[in-house]
């Protein structure tokens, strides 16, 4: 079985962000970049499939991220996890388009012969939801989104849905697209061992063929800072005051 | 004996017998040692080795700190000693009828010597019987355990006792009476020998080496973890097996006496979790053994030692400490935790976001590293950065850890100490956002890569800036950086803020308000691992109270300075739950309430989360403060 997972590198989320002086992008200066979340539960979901295989070492789990040389670094953390190759397909200027990029990554899986591509549900950073099923849609491939269990069994694909208060169970053929929810299972920590291993695997290089970009982004700016807060008393006696700031000041009432 | 006699040659022949069977022993147990990992630190401080080997091995320091088997053990020790000379008079004396130490030594000091032979046969009787009572009627509780050889101490001390028998007796009786005593003696005492490479009573010829080859009391820094090289590609991360182990780890195996106490003083053990130091250590030589035999069925790691055993110590060293013999159990939990984290991924799930955070943050926390300073908004206290930027350098730098910047209740210990600091007119600034984890809890979790990426940032910062002196109010990075950053070339003199404030206030410098009205204060001190067992700085911060608080009332818990008890927090232990047993920080404070104080201080950060935690969950209005914010308190 050959496994395609496509990766994509992000910046921590738990700090605050500064606009650059481009006005188009996030001040990168003492950020710390990492594979996107719901992309790690992907990986770990395709190295546990390579794993139930009868024959492990016949599967293949490949990781495939876009980006300029510094999206490397997060390929080799998913080899150290356990993928047994990687493909950059180099692009250094920023891409905002969801389909162009699609265009860029259907040209690479498409003769890459994969019987199950896997995408994250979406990125952490931009959140657009949207590269995997284009990139089905131009291959051709079924896609089943946002799974949160997947099952491989003799050319077809079961894969659970989380729905409000019930689940959905989906089958379909191979080869297809799937993209993956959180549930599914937790990254595994790379040990040193992996991390000694993935040094040797091979990490091809090749130019990202990027379809043309429909849209530009035009600006990018903070949400205002919010008022601190204010401590007008205590209990009954300060209710007075707090409606009268509320109707006078705030307008909410 | 008479003259050269068929009975002469016949013990010549049984003593060459014993004593090739014996050197076969020898050679069959250096052969096992030789399976262990090369280790060339066990032989340099010769002057340090020397008198370790004296205050420990000869003069049984340690073994004194049990108060009941400690004379008693020190009485048959020191009589073994003495006997033996008695021994090889006895020995030349079967090979050459006749012989005796007499003829080459004035008459005084062969009475002088045949007197001590008998006082020490009598001693040693006396203790081998006492110790024989002990273990037959009142069960002990160390000394029980099912990993344990408990009738071997039996078999040892009734030889032991039949020795001593024999040798009375055939001092006091002649002819073929006296020939039966004395070949009874002579054939005991040969076998004895040959007894030991089978028991645990090993220990008789191999703990005064080992104290002498151990580096748990120094040389070199005590308690700092070996350095990995993880630059070459090594076959085994740590260790799975004996094989991977230090030579001396193994030798720890022969040394250990089984006697408990390590066990005994194991915070992870008195609370009912499965970790039992003395197991570890026992394990390694039933292993050993196996293995030698051809046996490589199993492993140490899993199919002796468990998982959940490792992930129990809290590295406090109370075994290390408490250990008479200088064996260091800590080393191998350490190794077998490198082993499970390097090499398998194998560790307590809620541990990864801490290894990610330290990772990705610098902290295991997940805080915007941009807030590490926020801490400092309003006091006017420089960056290192700062004072670079107008070329100059401050007289020491500030080190405050991640307790120290992110957690709401250590921050109050940080803001402390800088106004103590600020109050002494002392010249510091601080690192901000440039100031990462120490790695502590990384290396003692076994996560040696993760540690030593932030050891090396950290030293690389430090360096930047020309960083003489650090003062720290965290134990674990005064220990790491102190201690374990030299390792990696960060030679810094760290001094812990109990050690500076005192010194401080000893020079007058820090600025204290009339203390006319101070009420009459009885406080405990709760000793940190990390500061105490570490790094042996038990006075600064009583010191530190003592000077803050004319009126005070110091009280002091049972277990106290080296026998403190562990508040829980350490070796990442902070960042996993606690399921099984009792919880340790819970064991600790009732501990300190119990002895009535109406405070109880603590010079650690982590100390202090376990300990107020613990008394804010009895209900109890005793508060815990850090050393620090006591003298803040005080201040003019
Ligand atoms: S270091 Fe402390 S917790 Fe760990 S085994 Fe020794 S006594 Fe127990
Ligand atoms: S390791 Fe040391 S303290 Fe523990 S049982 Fe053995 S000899 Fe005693």
């Amino acid at each position: 079985m050959k496994i395609a997972v496509l990766i994509k590198r992000v910046p921590d989320m738990d700090v605050r962000f500064k606009i650059a002086p481009s006005g188009t992008a996030v001040d990168e200066s003492g950020l710390k970049f990492d594979i996107s979340d719901f992309d790690g539960y992907a990986v770990e979901a395709a190295l546990q499939l390579k794993e139930k295989q009868a024959d492990p070492a016949a599967s293949e789990v490949v990781v495939i991220s876009l980006g300029p040389d510094v999206v490397q670094e997060t390929l080799r953390k998913a080899m150290s996890m356990g993928a047994d190759r990687a493909v950059q397909l180099k692009h250094d200027a920023p891409l905002h388009d969801s389909y162009a990029i699609a265009t860029a990554l259907a040209a690479e899986l498409k003769g890459g012969a994969y019987d199950l591509v896997m995408f994250g549900r979406m990125s952490i950073d931009t959140a657009n939801q949207s590269t995997g099923t284009i990139v089905a849609e131009l291959l051709g491939l079924p896609i089943v989104t946002a799974i949160s269990q997947l099952t491989v069994n003799g050319g077809q694909v079961t894969a659970r849905r989380e729905l409000e208060g019930a689940y959905e169970l989906i089958a379909c053929p191979l080869p297809a697209v799937v993209s993956i929810d959180e549930g599914i299972a937790r990254p595994r920590y790379p040990s040193l061992k992996g991390i000694m291993a993935a040094k040797k695997k091979p990490l091809e290089t090749k130019p990202a063929q990027v379809g043309e970009e429909r849209y530009k982004l035009d600006k990018m700016e903070l949400p205002p800072e919010r008022a601190a807060g204010r401590i007008i008393g205590e209990g009954k006696d300060a209710v007075p005051e707090l409606v009268r700031l509320l109707k006078e000041e705030a307008k909410v009432l | 004996m008479g003259s050269w006699s068929a009975s002469s040659v016949l013990f010549t022949i049984v003593v060459v017998a014993a004593f090739g069977f014996f050197s076969y022993n020898v050679q069959r147990l250096v052969g096992e040692l030789q399976l262990g990992r090369h280790d060339d630190s066990r032989w340099n401080d010769l002057p340090r080795r020397f008198w370790n080997f004296l205050q420990i091995g000869i003069f049984q320091k340690k073994i004194f700190r049990d108060g009941v088997a400690g004379p008693m053990h020190a009485a048959i020790f020191w009589g073994f000693c003495v006997l033996t000379l008695g021994t090889i008079e006895m020995i030349l004396g079967g090979i050459a009828p006749g012989f005796s130490f007499a003829p080459y030594v004035p008459a005084p000091v062969y009475a002088f010597y045949e007197m001590n032979q008998n006082l020490w046969g009598a001693l040693v009787l006396a203790a081998v019987s006492f110790a024989l009572f002990r273990r037959i009627t009142k069960r002990v509780k160390r000394l029980q355990g099912k990993e344990t050889h408990a009738d071997d101490p039996l078999l040892i001390l009734s030889w032991i006792g039949a020795l001593m028998i024999t040798m009375f007796a055939s001092h006091a009786t002649t002819g073929i009476v006296h020939d039966l005593f004395w070949w009874s003696h002579a054939l005991l005492v040969l076998g004895f020998l040959n007894y030991l490479p089978y028991s645990k009573h090993l220990h008789v010829v191999v703990s005064l080496p080992n104290v002498f080859l151990s580096n748990t009391s120094g040389p070199g820094v005590i308690g700092a973890m070996r350095p990995m090289d993880l630059e070459s590609d090594i076959a085994v991360f740590g260790a799975k097996d004996v094989t991977d182990l230090s030579w001396k780890s193994l030798l720890d195996g022969f040394a250990c006496t089984e006697c408990g106490r390590c066990t005994s003083v194991c915070p992870a053990n008195l609370t009912g979790k499965l970790l039992n130091p003395r197991k570890i250590v026992i394990n390694v030589r039933e292993r050993l053994e196996a293995e030698a035999k051809g046996d490589h069925s199993k492993t140490l790691l899993d199919d002796f030692i468990t998982e959940e055993e490792l992930w129990s110590c809290t590295t406090c060293r109370a075994c290390v400490q408490e250990c008479p013999v200088s064996i260091d159990q800590l080393s191998v939990i350490l190794e077998l935790r490198r082993n499970l984290v390097l090499g398998e991924s194998r560790f307590p799930e809620e541990v990864m976001p801490a290894f990610e955070s330290m990772e990705q943050r610098g902290s295991p926390w997940a805080f915007d590293p941009g807030d590490r300073g926020k801490w400092a908004a309003g006091l006017d206290i420089p960056t290192m950065a700062e004072m670079a930027g107008r070329n100059q350098r401050p007289e020491v730098l500030y080190w405050v850890g991640c307790m120290g910047s992110f957690d709401d209740r250590a921050k109050k210990t940080t803001v402390a100490f800088a106004k103590i600091l600020k109050a002494a007119n002392v010249n510091f600034a601080i690192l901000g956002q440039e100031e990462k984890c120490n790695g502590d809890a990384a290396r003692r979790m076994g996560n040696e890569y993760l540690y030593q990426m932030l050891a090396k940032e950290n030293i690389e910062t430090l360096e930047r800036y020309g960083v003489k002196t650090v003062v720290t109010a965290c134990p674990h990075c005064f220990h790491q950086i102190g201690n374990e950053y030299p390792q990696f070339g960060g030679n810094y003199d760290v001094v812990h803020h109990s050690t500076y404030i005192e010194s401080l206030m000893a020079a007058g410098r820090v600025p204290l308000r009339d203390d006319l009205h101070e009420p009459v204060r009885t406080f405990t001190y709760h000793d940190s691992c990390y500061l105490g067992r570490y790094n042996d700085v038990y006075s600064a911060p009583r010191e530190t109270l003592k000077r803050a608080l004319p009126m005070l009332n110091l009280v002091e818990m049972p277990r106290s300075k080296d026998r403190g008890l562990c508040c829980g927090a350490g070796g990442g232990r902070m960042f996993m739950e606690e399921k099984v047993g009792k919880r340790i920080n819970a064991e600790r404070a009732e501990e300190a309430l119990a002895t009535g104080a109406d405070a109880i201080a603590v010079a650690c950060p982590f100390c202090m989360t376990m300990m107020a935690d613990s008394v804010k969950s009895r209900d109890s209005h005793v508060d815990v403060y850090d050393v620090a914010e006591v003298v803040a308190g005080r201040l003019a």
